[in-house]
């Protein structure tokens, strides 16, 4: 199977090798949990180690802020740009999906002029503006992740999920639609609070199934071992094993 | 005294016309609004930008109906450029390289507060 590696080699791992080419991978998380981060990291790995163009299509953040935290990190996304390897577009979910679903749009050009590889879409939580109706929205994400593909494109789209701890209350079809499915969630132990990763879904390829720890760093996302002896993980709120048995068997 | 007060206007004119020429008729017949200021270095920061009229609006912080027609004369004077999505208008930056090179000078000289108050100077001459 042809893989798209997002050059974070323990993701890579759970990943089974990396992303299937012309997939579409959603990333979900809350605010802070380094969804952009990711994204970025997979454009400029794609660009650097694979020699793979991309896309930044963004719906809320300035390009301008890319450019800055891109440079936090060491990549230098202007002179990526400069070099006709990368372009990050600010626009809308409106104007993004009729420009892609039309021949010879913005969007189909710069994929054939720079021979784009890779997009990163941030973030799909957008598209919900252009209609309050759920069937309707999974129809239009249906289409944009279609044509995403049609132009042979492996794409990492980003979800907002509006709860800081815990799981996301927010019903959504997206995590149908799409190929991939990761979670990124805060979690609480031992009054600290460390994030956590977990594939929840990969269509078409097998995957490592535990959650593992991450840290954003000044390299960008470290994915390190799986959090050992706690369960309820991704409820925000863990416990340890040995009391939850404590207080399911020994209490009674 | 009305005399020394035109010599003054005349005094005040030639120095704040002290630029390199081709800014000081970028600023007299293209960047000749406060809106149109921001959005050329909206457009200088964010260069992929494409959109509708409403949300660049947004991203710029003012209001549609002072936006829309900054836009246009934008366009006319080959900073921008206007395109059709089925009935749907949108704009982005013209992509000529002599257009972006010149907007790339008007930003820096932008940086001189010298300039910035000259530019400043033709702007408000220029909405009387």
């Amino acid at each position: 199977m042809d893989r798209v590696k997002t050059g974070i080699s323990r993701l890579d791992e759970m990943l089974g090798g990396g992303l299937l080419r012309e997939t579409a991978n959603l990333v979900e998380g809350a605010p802070g949990t380094g969804k952009t981060t990711l994204g970025m990291q997979f454009i400029y790995n794609g660009i650097v180690q694979e020699n793979e163009p991309g896309l930044i299509i963004t719906f809320e953040e300035f390009p301008k802020q890319y450019y800055h935290d891109a440079n936090a990190f060491g990549w230098d996304f202007r002179e990526l740009e400069k070099k006709g390897l990368l372009k990050v577009i600010m626009t809308s979910p409106e104007v993004s999906r009729l420009d892609i679903e039309s021949v010879g749009g913005m969007i189909e050009g710069h994929i054939d002029r720079m021979g784009v590889r890779r997009v990163v879409v941030d973030s799909m939580s957008h598209f919900s503006r252009l209609t309050q109706d759920p069937v309707e929205l999974r129809s239009l994400e249906f289409n944009f992740i279609n044509a995403l593909k049609r132009e042979g494109l492996t794409s990492i789209l980003t979800r907002e999920s509006p709860v800081l701890l815990g799981e996301s209350t927010e019903d959504s079809d997206i995590g149908f639609v799409v190929d991939s499915y990761l979670i990124l969630r805060y979690v609480e132990i031992e009054s600290a609070i460390r994030k956590a990763l977990l594939v929840l879904k990969m269509r078409g390829s097998d995957h490592a199934k535990d959650i593992r720890q991450y840290e954003i760093t000044e390299q960008g996302i470290e994915v390190q071992s799986r959090f050992e002896g706690q369960e309820g993980i991704l409820s925000g709120s863990p416990r340890r094993m040995a009391d939850s048995f404590v207080e399911a068997f020994v209490k009674k | 005294m009305a005399l020394a007060s035109t010599n003054g206007d005349d005094y005040t004119a030639r120095l704040m016309d002290d630029m390199d020429p081709v800014l000081l008729d970028f600023v007299k017949t293209k960047v000749n609004s406060f809106v149109k200021w921001d959005l050329v270095r909206f457009f200088h920061e964010n260069p992929h930008t494409t959109d509708t009229v409403e949300n660049i609006a947004k991203y710029a912080g003012r209001n549609v109906t002072a936006v829309e027609p900054e836009l246009e004369e934008l366009v006319e004077s080959g900073i921008m450029q206007k395109s059709l999505l089925g009935d749907t208008a949108v704009f982005s930056l013209e992509t000529d390289e002599v257009m972006h090179a010149l907007v790339d000078k008007f930003i820096l000289a932008c940086e001189d507060r010298h300039f910035r108050v000259k530019a400043v100077y033709h702007i408000i001459r220029g909405m009387r």
